[in-house]
């Protein structure tokens, strides 16, 4: 798990630009479905299919990623920029930002602001090093995007990295596939684009799909750093079973089986109450006459920073609740 | 059944959005007395359909009034088993101080949201007020039952029964949007004693205080070809303009602005003023926070048109209410149905 995990959050993908991330991950499963296809959104969707006799069940989990957009290029070679998904002042100020070709640069702000309040995106911008406006234009152009540099590391049976939103998903997704075997249900793993961007993928691939019951793969918040907000989801107690956020409130007979199944199997798990933010979930459910959805999410501290934090057990438990809850035949 | 006692059993049903099951139930049950057919959807959607008239090519009519209410959620309990909280839908923090409420764990719970006593608090602390992260409920259990019974998740409502003023008028929670589905019981009633060429659904829609939700996937699923949303509105108080408010004895409010379509609702209003019932107008500039504001771009686009009740006290448990313009919503929305016939296409268009 650590080594996917490495390889997929160390590939390049925001929202709107997903081709690479899409290509690992495709190679990553192709041998494990029985259909694999990318719509004209760019959604990954692979398909394993059941006995006939199961439900139609979409999973989802994003593949994008938040970056930096570049909106201009001045005379000395500072890149201006615009954010893609909720890129936040406080987590970027001086983070290292990788290009599409490679190029890194740090972010940082106008340095005659004196409060840090007063810092906003627009008065921030990215050196790559580039001596001139055209050392700049020679390797970045306008509307590329740039995101957080930060290869994975490991302290303590966790993991430190960029992108674990929503690769910690992807790479649940994908486990998941590996070593589901015998299914009575029509699966379909989708790694959806655009998430950061307002649930975009996950809402045309859910209207085509017309899929009976929907499972967003995502991160959540925790509550148990130093004088966090209350949430009662901790690093490394198992995979959170979502009850809401801002764009859902999972279905209680999608939640009720998937507590039913984790304590069936002596898996750990969590409630999860998320007072803010979204998943696809939230498109999916709405979808045509309505789809029955819920949410597994990986427990992750500092998200949509540089450096989000996930715990290895949690992916691992992620996957036994995943392949605990397909596996069987899904009442509703 | 009169509107009034509909509403009051409606009122002690909890139906925090997404967690409409209950209520649902209880709108079904009736409805069923006054409808050719009633069915539930999976997210608690109610529809229940009238079909009148002979006239082939009838119009579909879809009425929607939402069951859910606004409420609050478990979000974790400390030590000593005080709960914390979240709200469902939006509450105003201001009010929530030394209400009571039932937290719906393994079991019903009573609570109360704890109020740190005047001789407590500290200088200057009485002037501001309490956020809601620092308050908790206090269900005077254990820790170690609280933990039994609850967990996080589970819902709360307030409690807050129906109560009969004078005049017509009454109060307590939930009255949005619950006078709404009181309303559609009244144009059900209504339409019984009328001749009508229409298919009409009347639905009791989820999810609306949290995005419109129950809405959205109903109105696709109905497909109508007319949509009627019926809301509450804000009833005149001594704290607020006269512009953003409406009289709670002048009948209904019917919206106009882009969210809703133009021929139709000069027709509604028509139709009121040809029978001789009084309405008011709510000018509504943008996409209103009510069912209309989605029923319109379902599918292909729906033409929609937006009654609306007159609430004082809106997203508290005190919403106060004139049941008299329930029944006159009731009354212009049948007659507004019972008025198509042959061609009545040609009021969608433009």
């Amino acid at each position: 798990m650590r080594e996917l995990l490495a390889k997929l959050t160390g590939t390049y993908g925001p929202s709107g630009n997903e081709e690479e991330i899409s290509k690992v991950i495709e190679d990553e499963i192709r041998d494990y479905v029985d259909e694999i296809k990318t719509d004209v959104m760019g959604n990954l969707i692979a398909f394993k299919k059941g006995n006939g006799q199961g439900k139609r069940v979409m999973l989802s989990a994003h593949m994008d990623q938040i970056g930096l957009m570049v909106t201009h290029i001045d005379d000395n070679g500072f890149l201006r920029f615009s954010n893609v998904g909720g890129i936040s002042v406080l987590n970027t100020i001086n983070s290292k930002v990788i290009f599409k070709n490679g190029t890194i640069g740090n972010v940082s702000y106008e340095s005659e602001i004196d409060n840090i309040k007063d810092i906003k995106l627009n008065r921030m911008y990215i050196d790559i090093g580039a001596k001139s406006s055209e050392e700049a234009s020679n390797k970045v152009s306008i509307g590329d995007v740039a995101v957080y540099y930060s290869p994975l590391s490991d302290s303590n049976g966790r993991y430190i990295g960029g992108a674990m939103d929503d690769r910690a998903g992807c790479a649940l997704l994908i486990q998941t596939i590996k070593e589901l075997e015998d299914c009575k249900n029509d699966v379909y793993f989708v790694f959806s684009v655009q998430e950061e961007v307002g649930l975009r993928g996950a809402k045309t691939s859910a209207y085509s799909i017309n899929p009976d019951v929907g499972i967003a793969v995502d991160v959540t918040s925790t509550g148990d750093t130093p004088k966090a907000r209350t949430m009662a989801v901790k690093l490394g107690a198992g995979p959170a079973i979502k009850v809401k956020d801002g764009s859902v409130i999972c279905h209680p007979k999608v939640k009720g089986l998937m507590i039913d199944r984790a304590e069936e199997l002596g898996i750990p798990y969590q409630l999860e109450v998320l007072e803010w933010g979204g998943t696809d979930a939230g498109a999916i459910h709405l979808t045509r006459e309505g789809v029955p959805s819920g949410a597994v999410s990986v427990p992750c501290r500092y998200i949509h920073s540089a450096n989000e934090m996930v715990d290895g057990a949690d992916l691992e438990n992620g996957v036994k609740l995943l392949v605990a809850i397909l596996e069987q035949e899904i009442e509703l | 059944m009169e509107s009034k006692d509909f509403l009051a059993r409606l009122i002690d049903i909890p139906g925090v959005s997404g967690y409409e099951m209950e209520v649902a139930h209880e709108v079904s049950n009736v409805f069923k007395e006054y409808c050719d057919d009633v069915r539930i959807d999976d997210f608690y959607n109610v529809y229940g359909r009238k079909t009148g008239g002979d006239l082939e090519d009838r119009p579909k009519i879809m009425l929607a009034a939402h069951i859910d209410e606004i409420g609050l959620m478990v979000k974790d309990i400390d030590e000593k088993g005080f709960i914390k909280f979240t709200t469902i839908g939006g509450v105003d923090q201001r009010i929530l101080l030394s209400q009571e409420v039932i937290v719906y764990g393994k079991e019903p719970l009573f609570g109360v949201i704890g109020a740190k006593p005047p001789h407590l608090q500290q200088p200057g602390e009485r002037g501001q007020s309490v956020k809601i992260e620092d308050m908790t409920i206090d269900l005077g259990l254990s820790a170690e039952e609280v933990k039994e019974l609850v967990k996080v998740g589970d819902i709360i409502t307030f409690k807050s029964p129906l109560v009969s003023m004078k005049n017509g008028f009454v109060n307590g929670k939930s009255i949005d949007d619950r006078a709404g589905v009181a309303v559609m019981l009244e144009a059900m009633k209504e339409l019984n004693r009328l001749h009508f060429n229409a298919d009409v659904y009347f639905v009791a829609t989820v999810q609306e205080e949290v995005g419109v939700r129950g809405g959205t996937i109903s109105t696709y699923s109905v497909n109508p070809d007319i949509g009627i949303a019926i809301d509450v509105t804000h009833g005149d108080t001594p704290d607020s303009s006269k512009e953003d408010t409406h009289a709670m004895n002048k009948g209904p409010s019917i919206a106009i602005g882009p969210n809703l379509h133009p021929k139709l609702t000069k027709r509604l209003m028509d139709i009121a003023k040809e029978y001789g019932l009084e309405y008011q107008i709510e000018v509504a500039p943008g996409p209103t926070g009510t069912d209309a504001r989605v029923m319109q771009i379902v599918r292909e686009g729906i033409p929609t048109v937006l009654v609306e009740i007159p609430l004082r006290y809106m997203h508290t448990t005190v919403e106060t209410l004139n049941m008299d313009n329930v029944k006159k919503a009731g009354r212009i929305i049948a007659l507004f149905i019972a008025s198509m016939e042959e061609g009545w296409q040609k009021w969608l268009s433009y």
